[in-house]
């Protein structure tokens, strides 16, 4: 019994969602959105044919980069068609903020060889 | 020899330090509205984890502006694991999702400075490393104070960092003097731009719900009312929303403002022919000149074609005053 209320409730919820699904995809199609007219008409239409082919090649780089496949969609969705083509050209170079604190560690490093060749003397600690 | 390279490395490390002792860098009475110090110390600070500098800064500007979301939250938006580190243009798309607004800075201390007045603190990308060892950071800067030409910031693990306001230049140069902050739907920057403002709000279109790109084109109509694009995207918001008759009226302004937008007048049809004006759509859509059409927006056109050579030519619930504009 409550099987089948679970059932029948499941199945008009998906297809009320996959009506509604339709009706979006039509109503919108025929209008153009903002971010195709934002740009002077040449540029956008060559943002949009780059973003066709960048789409797929940042999806592909950013796995390989490690981001989880379920995310990457989610990213790639809330890029503008511009993003994603710069995205794609520079995905590898472009910098990337991570940390400060690898740094000092490098310097502690560098400061500690020097100590110990005897070019420098600010450990005290250190015996010479 | 020697002593010669000695005295010109000399010489050019005076040069060097001439030029950055010219005074104070922060001079905030250049900023309308500015006081001498500032601080916002009620922006919420998130320690950082290893190498997620950018998703904690991004949810402290979010945070600020009253979007609670937690860095964990962000980082598989944001962070891409074998750079060790998150990129500008994702750190710039991620607050779509939460209903703010990017908008970039221009990279110059006044801009930032007059955000921060606004009561906003500045998500900025600093580069402590060096050419060959950059070492990329994202820190929010939550105030400054002009007497110790000091800035104060949330960053990494340190809840309120202050750094000299030339220390802070150096590394903000070094990281291509980038910042941003994000906006609620509906408030404008400190200094508004209208071609990055619409960038900006366009992006924003696609991935938000139609009330709050309605607010946020909403700014935009009331900031630039010459801007047609600004009337078109509150246009296409209202369409989204279904109001079409507030739709069509925003259409027709960007087209009084432009009378060559083609995107506007085929925006214009399909909502006049969903309010049941068949004929009127059928007349705006004749006066697109498809000649010079990018195909981008020829496809837009000729689907809104399609659906129009199957419409009445005028719903029975219709009347031809119904059909005419105020």
């Amino acid at each position: 019994m409550s099987m089948s209320v679970w059932r029948t409730s499941a199945v008009s919820i998906l297809s009320v969602a996959i009506v509604n699904l339709g009706l979006v995809g039509a109503a919108q199609a025929a209008i153009v959105d903002t971010a195709t007219l934002v740009a002077p008409a040449r540029e956008a239409d060559l943002a949009s044919i780059r973003a066709q082919l960048s789409r797929d090649d940042v999806r592909k780089q950013m796995q390989e980069m490690g981001v989880d496949a379920a995310s990457v969609d989610a990213r790639i969705a809330s890029l503008s068609d511009r993003e994603l083509h710069q995205l794609a050209a520079d995905l590898q170079k472009a910098p990337a903020g991570g940390d400060v604190l690898a740094l000092v560690g490098a310097v502690f490093v560098v400061l500690l060889i020097l100590e110990l060749v005897g070019v420098i003397d600010i450990f005290k600690k250190i015996p010479r | 020899m020697r002593h010669a390279a000695l005295v010109a490395m000399h010489l050019a490390a005076c040069t060097l330090c001439a030029c950055a002792n010219r005074g104070p860098l922060i001079r905030p009475n250049l900023v309308t509205g500015a006081s001498t110090s500032i601080e916002l110390e009620s922006t919420p600070f998130f320690p950082q984890l290893e190498f997620q500098c950018g998703p904690a800064a991004l949810a402290t500007v979010l945070g600020a502006s009253g979007a609670s979301v937690l860095p964990g939250t962000l980082e598989p938006l944001v962070y891409v694991p074998s750079r060790r580190g998150s990129l500008q243009i994702e750190m710039q798309a991620a607050p779509r999702k939460f209903a703010r607004l990017s908008y970039p800075l221009t990279g110059n201390l006044d801009a930032v400075l007059a955000e921060l007045a606004a009561g906003r603190p500045v998500l900025v990308l600093h580069n402590y490393g060096i050419p060959l060892l950059p070492r990329w950071h994202y820190a929010v800067v939550v105030g400054y104070d002009a007497a110790k030409d000091q800035m104060a910031l949330r960053s990494g693990v340190t809840r309120r960092q202050t750094m000299s306001a030339r220390n802070f230049m150096r590394a903000w140069d070094n990281g291509g003097r980038w910042a941003m902050v994000v906006l609620k739907p509906g408030e404008l920057p400190a200094n508004p731009d209208s071609a990055r403002y619409l960038e900006a709000a366009a992006a924003f279109e696609r991935v938000s719900s139609p009330a709050d790109a309605r607010l946020v084109f909403d700014a935009a109509v009331r900031q630039w009312p010459q801007a047609a694009v600004a009337w078109i995207g509150r246009g296409t918001a209202g369409y989204r929303a279904g109001d079409l008759p507030a739709a069509a009226r925003d259409y027709e302004a960007a087209l009084n403002l432009d009378g060559q937008n083609a995107g506007a007048r085929n925006n214009l049809a399909m909502t006049l022919m969903e309010l049941g004006c068949a004929d009127r759509a059928r007349a705006e859509l004749a006066r697109i000149d498809t000649a010079t059409l990018p195909p981008a927006l020829m496809d837009a056109v000729r689907d809104t074609r399609e659906r129009l050579a199957g419409a009445q030519p005028m719903r029975a619930d219709q009347t031809s005053a119904q059909c005419t504009l105020p």
